[in-house]
């Protein structure tokens, strides 16, 4: 079969080997959790337990504000002790809703499965399943799944790709649900399909995952409703990005400034799969997710599912502690993802990697020898060094006709420049003060 | 836990990065152009040894003073750009130059070539080549005196010092003469420290294109460009005009498409641009050689498509992914421009 993939893009070193073999572990039950209410794109939700509330697994404990918003559910046994206002790991201030958990009535629960009638399913009950499970893209862009499967009366979606791709460097945690969850990504997909009858499923994995290639292509072999092509890539990042990921996999274009839905299609990660299937076949809302705990710096990398809420320091000690001399913690990967000045946050939806890095050090940017590298990376086509030149010289409307906003901030241009400047850093800035100023 | 729970390092993503840097780059550079360099030496006797290694430390000095006077660290020379630029002026230099008239080049080269724009990534015309013009007005006499190399180390065989003989360009358009193509290859001929022994020039040529130092796009438009035209020429009258062969290893044609038109400062950084670029170099090229007063080119063709290379960048951009036109000089919805502002 033909290796598909989209153009440009660089290689990083992948560093998965660590975690590609270790499967899924189960975080033992925290004794605090502290849950933000802001853990997608959009609006905050707005909590509706308050101090002294008990609450159950799965019991709504914020509600989603308007269309663009996701709920929030209690993943355990508990009482809230407090809500306290902290800082999300991007920097923003969020309400943290904070439950203590009664540990053992916690670890005794079980989801109870449920027979779902799937032919009963039509497009509204399947879109509202997801609104209710407070399921969001769980790639790590966490923009809320419902939203993306409403498409305006204008639009139909006719094609939905599915995100198996894991391109950023050292998670594994997308990788091990394609292996370890199989069947239930393959019933998630069905209960699409019944809300959507798609022309085309679609399912990219890199070939550097030859096993989740496998288990996906006999999972889907083995049902008779839907009909799914794997959709085997190229290893290149940011091949998991939805513009470039929709390009690989059957060469179509989204219009620049546009969202997916323009030409039809609907990109969903796996995990947001799971998520689905969770919802409708457990009645299990989004309340826990796997996360890639790796990097020089931890004892034992693992890919451990954990609690939304989890402090981040529960996990550290989940993998035997820090080790060596750590410079620098990411959430997310190393390519998108955020540096984190302590370890005072915990897992959200969106918390796909916790890296540990002992390499780091800050480098100096040197003067920009216009070797035009980051132009050939660019999966945008954009002219990274303008950009960043125009920023820094305060030309913010000239950046924004260069395309500004077209920039998804994969930080391919910065990792291609042999002068070490900060692109990623100045594009975001520019974009920053057009937004803020209504440029 | 006993490790430590803050004091993080801070810094937006990406938080990984790929191996080059700019020093590498340079060193990588200096390396592919050993082969020439051991070459030149092999040809031309142990003085040109010394010719490059001056040519070095003047560059370097020059570099550290005037980053000195401008208020910077002088051990930014670290980045290893005038070392390029000394090897390449006495690469495109003949092997009498004078050290007092070298020196005068290389500071020209890094005071008036780079330095005055703002140092390494801002300077408009290639370093080195604007050395090499300075000096074709400053030392006429010197720069046109080439000698054809001795074998053994600047041992002389016969007991004399090296005959001086025109170049081949020269001596194909003055005196009708045309050098074997052997010679030009291997460099048994009159002509630049560097220039001569074409295939060494390749040789490291490759390895920067196989490294990905520059790229297959300006090498092949310009060679190719220059291959076409002046095949047309021959073919239309092989009496007059020499073949597009000759042309391609004679004089500074190669250096100057593997190491002065893939300067990454001075030429377009767009895979178009650099086809555009060499298109006009190569058009260039051919027109000074066949028509103009001088034999060769090269060092105009590339330094006149440096001053037109920033106009360019300007118009070379991609389309970006998903948009209808290329460049972003289109209007946007509010009607501003990239232009806007700029007054």
């Amino acid at each position: 079969m033909p290796v598909r993939t989209f153009k440009k893009g660089v290689h990083p070193h992948d560093h998965k080997e660590r975690t590609a073999s270790s499967a899924v572990e189960d975080t033992p039950v925290p004794a605090l959790l502290r849950i933000p209410v802001s853990q997608h794109l959009g609006k905050p939700a707005l909590p509706v337990k308050g101090r002294g509330d008990e609450v159950v697994p799965g019991e709504l404990i914020c509600d989603a504000d308007g269309f663009v918003s996701a709920r929030v559910h209690s993943p355990v046994y508990g009482k809230v002790k407090r809500i306290v206002q902290q800082p999300l790991p991007a920097g923003r201030m969020s309400d943290y809703i904070e439950i203590e958990v009664n540990v053992e009535e916690t670890q005794a629960h079980e989801w109870q499965r449920r027979d779902v009638d799937l032919d009963a399913l039509d497009r509204k009950a399947v879109v509202d399943g997801i609104r209710d499970a407070g399921v969001v893209g769980m790639g790590g862009a966490t923009f809320p799944t419902h939203v993306k499967f409403s498409p305006p009366p204008t639009a139909e979606i006719d094609t939905l790709v599915i995100n198996g791709v894991e391109c950023e460097p050292y998670l594994t945690c997308d990788h091990r649900l394609m292996l370890e969850r199989t069947t239930e990504l393959v019933e998630a997909i069905r209960i699409l399909h019944r809300g959507f009858s798609f022309k085309r499923i679609l399912f990219g994995i890199e070939s550097n995952k030859p096993d989740a290639i496998e288990a996906v292509s006999t999972a889907a072999a083995g049902v008779s409703d839907t009909p799914i092509e794997i959709v085997p890539l190229k290893v290149k990042y940011p091949q998991g990005a939805e513009k470039m990921l929709i390009y690989a996999a059957n060469g179509r274009t989204v219009p620049a400034g546009k969202l997916p839905l323009e030409i039809g299609v609907v990109v969903a990660n796996v995990f947001t799969l799971v998520a689905i299937e969770d919802w409708f076949f457990w009645g299990k809302p989004l309340v826990d997710r796997v996360i890639t705990v790796s990097g020089d710096g931890i004892k034992e990398a693992r890919n451990l599912r954990a609690p939304i809420g989890t402090p981040f320091s529960d996990l550290v000690d989940g993998c035997g502690g820090i080790v060596g001399d750590v410079t620098k913690v990411i959430a997310g990967g190393p390519m998108m993802g955020v540096a984190l000045p302590t370890l005072d946050y915990s897992v959200t939806k969106g918390s796909s990697g916790l890296l540990f890095l002992t390499n780091a050090e800050v480098v100096d940017e040197s003067p920009c020898i216009r070797c035009g590298r980051c132009v050939d990376v660019c999966p945008m086509n954009l002219m990274p060094l303008k950009l960043a030149a125009y920023a820094r010289a305060g030309k913010f409307l000239e950046a924004r006709a260069l395309h500004l906003n077209d920039c998804f901030e994969c930080g391919s241009c910065a990792y291609a420049c042999p002068a070490r400047i900060k692109l990623v850093a100045w594009i975001r800035y520019a974009k920053n003060y057009v937004r803020v100023h209504k440029l | 836990m006993s490790a430590p729970t803050e004091g993080f390092i801070l810094t937006s993503s990406p938080h990984d990065s790929a191996a080059d840097t700019t020093q590498r780059i340079m060193f990588a550079v200096v390396l592919t152009l050993l082969p020439a360099v051991v070459m030149s030496v092999f040809y031309f006797g142990l003085r040109v040894l010394g010719l490059y290694l001056l040519a070095i430390v003047t560059c370097l000095l020059t570099e550290s003073l005037t980053r000195r006077a401008r208020g910077r660290s002088p051990w930014s020379i670290a980045d290893g750009s005038a070392v390029v630029t000394a090897v390449l002026l006495v690469m495109v230099l003949p092997p009498r130059i004078s050290p007092i008239a070298l020196m005068v080049g290389c500071v020209v080269a890094v005071f008036l070539g780079k330095e005055v724009f703002g140092g390494i990534g801002c300077n408009v015309f290639n370093p080195a080549l604007v050395g090499r013009a300075f000096l074709s007005a400053a030392y006429p006499v010197q720069i046109t005196t080439w000698t054809v190399p001795n074998r053994v180390f600047g041992f002389l065989p016969q007991g004399i010092d090296a005959r001086t003989q025109a170049t081949p360009l020269a001596a194909a358009r003055f005196e009708g003469i045309y050098e074997a193509l052997p010679n030009l290859v291997f460099g048994q001929i009159g002509g630049s420290i560097g220039e001569t022994g074409s295939v060494f020039i390749v040789v490291g040529g490759l390895a920067m294109l196989a490294l990905k130092l520059i790229r297959w796009e300006m090498v092949v438009s310009l060679l190719g460009t220059v291959f076409v035209l002046t095949g047309v020429f021959y073919l239309a009258d092989p009496i007059n005009y020499v073949s597009p062969v000759f042309h391609l290893f004679a004089g500074g044609l190669m250096l100057g498409a593997f190491y002065m038109a893939t300067d990454m400062v001075t030429t377009p950084y767009t895979r178009i641009g650099n086809v555009i670029f060499g298109l006009g170099a190569g058009i260039l090229v051919v027109v000074i050689r066949l028509f103009g007063g001088y034999p060769e080119g090269v060092m105009f063709a590339i330094l006149l498509m440096n001053a037109v290379t920033p106009i360019i960048n300007r118009y070379s951009d991609y389309r970006v992914f998903g948009a209808e036109r290329a460049g972003g000089r289109s209007r946007s919805a509010d009607g501003a421009t990239e232009r806007k502002g700029t007054q």
